[in-house]
């Protein structure tokens, strides 16, 4: 079954020699920051590693020129994007606009909102968030009820509830996801997607929500007869969905998917170092087995994108694999080390055995539910 | 892939797939049927693809040698091929004749043939999970109960998604090791990302199988159906030259041989 195949990534010494590059950058960069705020990786929020990332060109690296992007490969924006999480970086900050949102404007965007805005995404000055769940819709993004009406000197008029976005309290701008004609029975006609300043927008207020840690990196985003301009529409009214459905892909296709708890892996790794227990020995080779094929398959999704091909259900199956290897890591590692999990613990091991524990129910939420995942693989099996 | 391979891999996946179907209950097969079955494998020259032209073999490329090891172990038959391919290979390496005749036993082998054997048969579980993913996904679609076809229930959709992840997983794993090795990856270097192969390889055949055979129902779990064939092998050929938990060990030993901050990019290397 031909599209279970992934195809073999093309390795170069281009990459290898930026690979160098970024290393050496990371672990200037990221001294002196602790084992705990490297496990915080996906939600350090830090502006100036973002701008020192975009003053190396290492963000809308595969963008044109003309848009401050660098006409690289998508192998290259993949080595950096690895080796900064593999290195546990504050990627917040950057991370949505250099992944999905800016090369959503790329595709959909009018030559106005791209000159004007994609080139402070690569300078790493420019910080978006995702509009699309909903109180009701959240795997059912169809069913979204948030409405953008059109006024009579043809700006719109918003209303509605946006939920879980994601540091909407720090973004400059949101790529919302509304109904502009029609009700949610229509389904997926009728929507579209409006680029939103979330600086400069009357009507709009956020309200922060804490996870169950206690910290704030998600929100409620509140539409009260909120005014956006008519220049505000991203691609074509009405087509909403299917822009957002490739937006999804951008988002699932990446290395993020299974190196979210990597920080665990290596303080597992000093913890158990030169172990002659045979378990500690299988359990540790098991986990590098399951790394090192997820990274493989994810560098085989790269290369299809990078011909250009259609990537999605690929994408799938490494998020969904990618997920599980996460979420099974905290109890791996409890099971072999015997420490209790503290956050303010002074030892490494258990304080990030704490944090990831506590985040890994969200590693197979966000982005997509596994359930999701599954159905789009099954499709593709022609089941459904 | 040349073009002799191209040709090479079409006249296997007809042959072995016909041998396969052909071959009814094993145990049932005459000798005179196991003696021209084993003719039209070696005419195809299927034993030697693993061999060296300069030796009488094929000469194929490694990663089209072994692309031939998949085919075998999509349609399994009764007769030794993949150990065969393996026993001439080592023959030759060794100096010795290739052998003539079906090969069952590889005897004593050196570290690295062992280690050579061992991902031939990742590749060879490889097959046999895609042959299992597609059995699966027939029988589903053929089979109703509630007045609907199985396919349409979500509980046995997921399930599949499942099984797919883990083909497609086993099967990256394994071709990515042939890559290392056909790049001349020796001693770790090429250790490493062989013990990832079977050993992600490995778990996906447990899980597999342990699927495959759930959504079969019970005539899966018969002799006369042709599931057993596949489940079967993978349950014994994850533990052949090195079992799962060998494997397992010999990698992560090297990964705690090293500082935790080399993971990554022991990772990026291998
Ligand atoms: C940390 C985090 C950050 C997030 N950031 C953002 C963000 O920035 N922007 C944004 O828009 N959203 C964000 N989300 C929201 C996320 O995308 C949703 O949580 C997700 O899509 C699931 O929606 P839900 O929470 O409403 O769950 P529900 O849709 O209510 O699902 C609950 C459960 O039911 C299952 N389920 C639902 N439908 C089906 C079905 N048809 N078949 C089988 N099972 C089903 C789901 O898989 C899940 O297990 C974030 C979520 C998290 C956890």
């Amino acid at each position: 079954m031909s599209v279970l195949a992934f195809p073999a990534p093309v390795s170069r010494p281009q990459d290898e020699a930026l690979r160098s590059e970024v290393r050496a950058f990371l672990s200037q960069a990221l001294a002196g920051r602790t084992s705990l705020e490297k496990a915080e990786s996906w939600n350090g929020f830090d502006r100036d590693f973002s701008r020192a990332l975009g003053a190396k060109g290492w963000l809308g690296m595969t963008w044109p020129r003309a848009y401050g992007g660098h006409e690289r490969t998508a192998f290259e924006r993949y080595v950096v994007v690895e080796e900064t999480l593999a290195a546990g970086a504050p990627v917040a900050a950057h991370w949505i606009a250099d992944r999905q949102s800016g090369p959503t404007l790329l595709r959909y965007g009018s030559e106005a909102q791209k000159r004007a805005i994609l080139p402070r995404i690569a300078a790493g000055e420019c910080t978006f968030c995702i509009g699309m769940s909903e109180p009701d819709a959240g795997s059912d993004l169809a069913a979204t009820r948030t409405r953008a009406e059109r006024q009579a000197d043809g700006s719109w008029r918003v209303n509605g509830t946006k939920l879980w976005t994601t540091y909407a309290h720090e973004a400059d701008f949101m790529i919302l996801f509304c109904r502009t004609s029609g009700t949610p029975a229509d389904r997926h006609r009728g929507t579209s997607q409006l680029l939103v300043d979330m600086r400069a927008t009357p009507g709009l207020t956020v309200r922060p929500i804490a996870d169950l840690m206690g910290q704030h990196h998600f929100n409620e985003v509140h539409f009260e007869d909120a005014v956006i301009p008519a220049d505000a529409l991203l691609g074509t009214e009405g087509a909403g969905w299917a822009q957002v459905m490739g937006e999804l892909a951008f988002e699932r296709s990446g290395p993020e998917r299974f190196l979210s708890s990597i920080q665990l892996l290596i303080e597992l790794i000093a913890a158990l170092r030169g172990s002659e227990s045979d378990a500690a020995q299988a359990a540790v080779g098991r986990l590098f087995a399951h790394l090192v094929t997820l990274r493989h398959m994810s560098r085989g999704v790269a290369a299809l994108l990078e011909r250009g091909e259609d990537a999605a259900v690929h994408a799938a199956i490494v998020k969904d694999l990618g997920a599980s290897f996460e979420q099974d890591l905290p109890d791996i590692a409890r099971s072999l080390v015997d420490a209790e999990p503290d956050l303010a613990s002074t030892d490494a091991f258990a304080a990030v055995l704490a944090y990831t524990t506590m985040a890994a129910p969200a590693f197979s939420l966000r982005g997509g539910t596994r359930e999701i995942l599954r159905g789009i693989i099954a499709r593709q099996l022609g089941l459904r | 892939m040349d073009d002799l391979s191209a040709v090479v891999f079409d006249t296997a996946e007809r042959l072995l797939g016909a041998l396969h179907h052909g071959a009814g209950r094993w145990e049932d097969m005459t000798s005179a049927g196991q003696g021209r079955g084993w003719a039209t494998i070696e005419e195809a020259g299927l034993p030697l693809a693993l061999t060296a032209e300069e030796h009488g073999g094929l000469g194929l490329p490694l990663a089209d040698g072994l692309e031939l090891v998949q085919i075998a172990g999509r349609s399994p038959v009764p007769w030794p091929v993949v150990e065969t391919m393996l026993a001439n290979r080592f023959a030759a390496e060794d100096g010795r004749t290739l052998h003539e005749g079906p090969v069952t036993a590889l005897g004593l082998l050196t570290a690295d043939q062992r280690a050579f054997a061992a991902l031939a048969r990742a590749k060879q579980m490889a097959g046999a999970l895609d042959a299992i993913l597609s059995m699966t996904v027939a029988h589903v679609q053929e089979r109703s109960q509630f007045g609907r076809p199985l396919a349409g229930f979500q509980a046995v959709q997921h399930q599949l998604a499942v099984l797919g992840g883990e083909v497609a997983a086993g099967r990256a794993a394994a071709d990515h090791a042939i890559a290392r090795i056909a790049e001349g990856a020796t001693g770790d270097a090429a250790t490493l990302p062989i013990g990832v192969a079977r050993v992600r390889v490995g778990e996906a055949a447990s899980r597999a199988a342990a699927i495959a055979h759930q959504l079969h129902g019970a005539i899966g779990y018969t002799r006369e159906h042709r599931l057993h064939r596949y489940t079967t092998a993978l349950w014994a050929w994850r533990d052949q030259f090195g079992t799962q938990t060998y494997w397992s060990r010999a990698v992560g030993r090297l990964v705690l041989a090293r500082d935790a901050g080399d993971l990554w990019p022991m990772v990026t290397a291998a």
